[in-house]
């Protein structure tokens, strides 16, 4: 994971993209995760289009069942993989559908 | 361009317990530097390709490692480019030898996986992706499976596409000793494995693998033999969701276009092909993006038979990253080296009648790397 440098670098850039609202173009559900992410599983990831950029974001908050292509989704924060006891609690973005 | 295979060294892929990095990448290379009848005094240059080695131990300067580990002392690099490494690794070496620096040259792609457990390989393969992509959780199944799904909704490309490639990649492997599969599975086999990143199952990814191989180039052109006669790069953006479509890879367009012109020859001559298929998804855009087909057309080009041995055009005769296994680094040179034996009529079983020309395909990453090769006799 991120080291205490990094995610202070990280967390000021997070403001900016709170609440934007973008289309879900595609998605895959996560049964084999990287480290970190393992005891979310299985979890959604898709890729969200805001118009002037593309995002891989997690997508939170649902079911699989309720998505569709171009769903409208916002920005929301996260915790981001599992943080150690001893570690730094690292936050991100996420995507929820509205 | 002309540069000749002078020789070619090939370990087991799999799960190789019993041999580290090391064991690996010499066994190939002493293979290789026999087969070119070379003595090693004549090797001027090295060039290793490795992916994650010094993630998952602490091991560098492999470049010299392997190097002085078989007593040479001139040059030596270590290349690194993802699962593109060993491509990348030939063509630094070929451009190496067009300089005119050097004439005589080794290449080896090498990589140990197995000691390591799944999140952790995941994790650190996930090295070739974007910052965005591993705070999402990203791993390398589910990128191509983000590609698949836009290829079956845009498409009609179905869950049984995607399941032939595997099926067929396996009945090639069958044939290859070499292999890490070397046994058929059937389609209900493939379907009914367990989900990794929907829609893929298990059988749709290329396994955790060890293994090496490695290739003696050299610049002196003359006599009968195989020669390497394109060799091409092309980048795009490590970022997937940055790119312009999610339907191709672009940077395979670009390469095969620069290797084919460079080798003179069309798609359409190539008789033989090696392309990367980390993924089944990724197969069916290696057909459409180098030619072999029109756009959309990849999963029914599977379907005809047409990559299957005795088909028009086979593909992945040694089994492919599916069935032959992918030690990351070492899959674009193993790839040089089935196609140099099928033109040299040496593959046994699965040799494709005809063939004089070959192409080889290697990515890296969800397509910021790609390597075109083009050998002929």
């Amino acid at each position: 994971m991120s080291t205490p440098a990094q995610i202070w670098r990280d967390h000021k850039k997070l403001n900016s993209y709170l609440n934007k609202v973008g289309e879900l173009i595609v998605w895959t559900k996560i049964f084999v995760a990287p480290t970190g992410f393992e005891h979310q599983t299985p979890y959604l990831v898709g890729i969200v289009d805001f118009g002037d950029q593309k995002m891989p974001l997690q997508i939170v908050d649902c079911s699989e069942e309720d998505l569709k292509v171009n769903q409208k989704v916002k920005i929301v924060i996260r915790k981001i993989g599992k943080a150690k006891a001893e570690d730094i609690i690292e936050y991100g973005l996420k995507a929820k559908p509205i | 361009m002309k540069i000749k295979v002078l020789g070619t060294g090939l370990t087991k892929f799999g799960e190789l317990w019993n041999k580290d990095l090391l064991d690996l990448a010499l066994e190939a290379s002493i293979d290789a530097i026999n087969d070119s009848r070379l003595t090693i005094n004549k090797i001027d240059a090295v060039f290793v390709g490795n992916m994650i080695h010094s993630k998952l131990t602490n091991q560098d300067q492999l470049g010299a490692l392997v190097a002085s580990s078989l007593g040479i002392k001139g040059a030596s690099f270590r290349i690194e480019g993802a699962c593109a490494s060993g491509g990348l690794a030939v063509h630094l070496a070929i451009q190496s030898l067009l300089s005119g620096t050097y004439k005589n040259v080794l290449v080896v792609g090498a990589e140990k996986m197995t000691d390591a457990n799944v999140s952790d390989i995941s994790s650190a393969l996930m090295g070739a992706g974007s910052e965005a992509e591993r705070k999402a959780g990203l791993t390398f199944p589910a990128l191509y499976a983000l590609m698949a799904k836009a290829h079956m909704a845009k498409y009609g490309t179905t869950r049984k596409h995607l399941a032939l490639v595997s099926v067929k990649n396996h009945y090639h492997a069958s044939m290859n000793e070499k292999a890490q599969f070397p046994f058929e599975v059937t389609m209900e086999k493939v379907l009914e494995s367990p989900i990794i990143s929907s829609p893929f199952t298990l059988f749709d990814a290329s396994p955790i693998s060890d293994g090496a191989g490695a290739l003696v180039l050299s610049s002196e052109s003359t006599g009968e033999g195989v020669f390497i006669t394109g060799s091409a790069v092309a980048t795009d953006t490590v970022d997937l969701s940055s790119r312009k479509s999610l339907l191709e890879i672009a940077a395979t367009k670009e390469a095969s276009q620069q290797a084919l012109k460079q080798a003179g020859v069309e798609i359409s001559d190539i008789k033989v092909a090696e392309v990367h298929d980390c993924f089944t998804i990724a197969e069916i855009l290696a057909m459409e993006d180098l030619g072999f087909c029109k756009k959309g057309m990849g999963g029914e080009f599977v379907r005809k038979g047409y990559t299957r041995l005795g088909g028009k055009i086979p593909v992945n005769t040694s089994g492919g990253l599916k069935a032959c296994g992918h030690p990351v680094a070492a899959t674009g040179v193993k790839q040089i080296i089935e196609v140099t034996h099928q033109l040299q009529k040496r593959a046994g079983k699965r040799q494709v009648n005809g063939a004089n020309i070959g192409l080889t395909h290697n990515v890296g990453g969800s397509g910021a790397t790609v390597v075109v090769h083009i050998l002929q006799t």
